[in-house]
């Protein structure tokens, strides 16, 4: 596998490990503990014999000693397939020419992905580009070199809506990379969904330190999606900008994680390994 | 080249200044700038003010600028001026009979001339003349044996000197007057004082001498009784029964007095009159302040004396070749009056013939400082302001604005180029 401009970012994330919020329902064997008990040989607990159990599962030791019938019960480890969506709305390309955010969210869709295929998760990935560009979960070696190659082929451009595609996974994990600047209502109540089905959704909000703090001069600023959109920027409203996107920044915060989505910000000026740590890290549910 | 009115070259000046920061001042859309928050600016107009390095119609500002320093020039009222020196003078001779010497005023004129200031003589008696070249002026005069008429009039030669005031003015920084003149009282009319406000600075006076009295050249006929109390006061003054030049009346006049002053002589009638009273009468420097009568005042006639409220005491009035005083002066029975020399000087004033030549009052010394005045010689533009006439480049500078006004339209609606 050529890792290219990635290759120091899978060496910054190798050795980290993403646990699964939650047990996972899956019947795969893998890293994160399941819903399920089996017969594996990690023993977990006794539980008294209903009809329909396995005989085979019966302890007839215990049964002997106590006259009593008893299921022995183990705990099994599943796979937790894993699905990165990517924004690659026209707002990603920001600032131009250097495209920090739409840069940063490759390094951290490709970062997560390589940390899950690591625990052995399936991982898939979708681009929400104008054409919209979709890699299914998979678990085999060269899953996440064809991120890359389908990540760096995409420019983003025009609008695309993530909610669509979000609902439209059938994955307990999914990743959301984007500046939410498109059809965050929607996403939100896509993710409140999956949530209700048990599934888990991150959140990652990424935003560029110019837009905090756009650049001094008076400034005709153009939204790249809806171009029609043109406001001028100055000492008279640079003060009013910040408050209502800080307040919207807050807003949005607190809306998904209200909605039981784990939610995390990050500036493009994080480096894009301490921000996977950061996503990995918080898995345990501390992210809430 | 100066300016008539140098204010207009201060407000063109601002105005151009103005055109200029206007010209700089763009108002234009601001830099376009590719925002994925946009939506969160506050909506506003998308036009903002910001300064240019350089202005962005160059000829459209030229056009202005030119209009508004041509306009602001055409109003300055440019006006060619010669080369000024620093100072100039005018001298007033005085030419009448009042000086005791014309040669010493011949001389003092001469010593002002020698210093090397720019100098102009008006010589004046009852009229003024300007000397078209001061020293050969004066080697005419010192040799002609015609002396000017027994009256001199300082009004006039003021008048003149204004008038010349406006050349040397024009050449000049400051011009100094000089008036050399013995100032008498004769020389002095009503006029004098409104006259001298029209020169704007002070005038220096070279004073001469006088004629001195001719109370040795002239007689009085005494016609007084012996206990008359003016008798003592005019202890100075000679007297015969005849021939005689003055004739004292201390009672009515007859028709021998009229014939008398008609023939040349001065009859003064100086009635014993009023009630005595302290008061103060001036004549000349010369004040007394004692118990005096105080008579109708004259009504006609020149005023030679006054009381001090200013009310006339004593006038005289010409007829025929003499003239007629009235004095109206009540003399006190008692006390010392008669022998103060201050009131035998006004006595004998009194009883001088009329002819002033003869017999010059000099001015006090009052009237002689408020005709000297006070302050720096007067500045050349104070005086040559009135003669100056715009240069004839006034029009042009109008047509060049008139012109740059209408190209100004033309430049204007030429389609503009875009700002970045």
């Amino acid at each position: 596998m050529t890792a290219g401009p990635y290759g120091a970012l899978l060496d910054a994330v190798r050795g980290v490990r993403w646990p699964a919020a939650r047990r996972v329902a899956g019947a795969t064997l893998g890293a994160h503990p399941s819903r399920l008990r089996g017969n594996s040989s990690e023993f977990s607990e006794f539980r008294p014999y209903r009809q329909g159990d396995d005989p085979r599962r019966v302890d007839w030791r215990l049964l002997a000693r106590s006259d009593r019938a008893f299921v022995r019960l183990t705990t099994d480890l599943a796979t937790l397939p894993t699905a990165i969506v990517v924004d690659a709305s026209a707002s990603m390309a920001f600032p131009p020419p250097t495209m920090d955010k739409w840069t940063r969210a490759k390094e951290v869709a490709v970062g997560l992905a390589a940390v899950a295929h690591a625990d052995g998760d399936p991982v898939g990935l979708t681009i929400a580009a104008e054409t919209p560009v979709t890699l299914a979960p998979r678990a085999r070696r060269s899953v996440i070199a064809e991120m890359m190659r389908a990540l760096d082929g995409v420019v983003p451009a025009a609008n695309a809506p993530l909610a669509a595609l979000v609902s439209a996974l059938r994955v307990p994990r999914v990743v959301v990379v984007s500046d939410l600047l498109g059809d965050a209502d929607a996403l939100l109540a896509a993710g409140r969904l999956r949530i209700a089905a048990g599934g888990e959704v991150i959140v990652v909000h990424l935003v560029a330190p110019e837009e905090l703090n756009p650049p001094g001069e008076a400034l005709l600023a153009v939204d790249p999606e809806q171009p029609t959109l043109r406001r001028t920027l100055d000492g008279g409203t640079r003060a009013e900008y910040v408050r209502a996107f800080g307040a919207w920044l807050d807003a949005t915060a607190s809306a998904f994680r209200a909605a039981g989505l784990r939610y995390l910000r990050a500036e493009t000026s994080e480096p894009a390994a301490h921000l996977v740590r950061r996503v990995a890290g918080e898995a345990g549910g501390g992210g809430r | 080249v100066s300016f008539i009115a140098p204010w207009a070259l201060v407000v063109g000046g601002v105005a151009a200044a103005g055109t200029v920061l206007l010209h700089l001042l763009v108002r234009q859309r601001p830099a376009a700038y590719v925002l994925p928050t946009a939506r969160f600016i506050v909506e506003r107009p998308a036009l903002v003010s910001r300064f240019a390095t350089r202005p962005r119609d160059l000829l459209l500002l030229a056009v202005r600028v030119l209009l508004l320093i041509s306009a602001a020039v055409a109003f300055a009222q440019p006006v060619l001026v010669p080369r000024h020196a620093p100072r100039a003078r005018l001298v007033l001779l005085d030419r009448s009979a009042a000086p005791a010497s014309e040669a010493d005023a011949l001389a003092r004129v001469r010593m002002l001339l020698s210093d090397g200031v720019p100098t102009r003589v008006i010589a004046f008696d009852s009229a003024a003349t300007v000397l078209a070249d001061a020293v050969k002026g004066l080697d005419s005069l010192g040799r002609s044996a015609v002396r000017g008429s027994a009256h001199g009039s300082i009004a006039a030669a003021l008048v003149a000197a204004r008038r010349a005031g406006a050349d040397a003015g024009t050449n000049a920084d400051s011009v100094e007057l000089v008036l050399v003149s013995p100032v008498t009282v004769a020389e002095l009319d009503p006029s004098i004082d409104s006259v001298r406000a029209q020169w704007p600075g002070p005038l220096s006076i070279v004073r001469l001498a006088a004629r001195p009295p001719s109370n040795r050249a002239w007689t009085l006929e005494r016609a007084i009784a012996a206990d008359d109390p003016l008798g003592p006061a005019m202890s100075g003054v000679r007297a015969a029964a005849s021939p005689s030049s003055v004739r004292l009346r201390r009672d009515s006049l007859t028709s021998a007095d009229s014939a008398f002053a008609r023939g040349g002589g001065t009859v003064v009638r100086w009635d014993t009159t009023g009630a005595i009273a302290p008061a103060a009468l001036a004549m000349g420097d010369d004040v007394v302040v004692a118990a005096l009568g105080r008579g109708p005042p004259p009504e006609r006639g020149r005023v030679i004396a006054r009381w001090a409220a200013g009310v006339p005491a004593a006038r005289e009035e010409g007829i025929g070749a003499g003239c007629i005083r009235t004095v109206a002066v009540g003399l006190p029975l008692v006390g010392d009056l008669a022998l103060r020399p201050a009131f035998q000087r006004v006595v004998r004033g009194m009883l001088a013939p009329c002819d002033a030549g003869d017999a010059p009052t000099p001015a006090d010394s009052a009237m002689v400082a408020r005709l000297a005045g006070h302050g720096a010689a007067a500045p050349g533009v104070a005086l040559s302001a009135g003669a100056s006439e715009p240069a004839p480049i006034v029009p042009w500078l109008l047509a060049i604005a008139l012109a740059c006004a209408l190209t100004e339209l033309i430049v204007r609606a030429r389609p503009m180029p875009k700002a970045t």
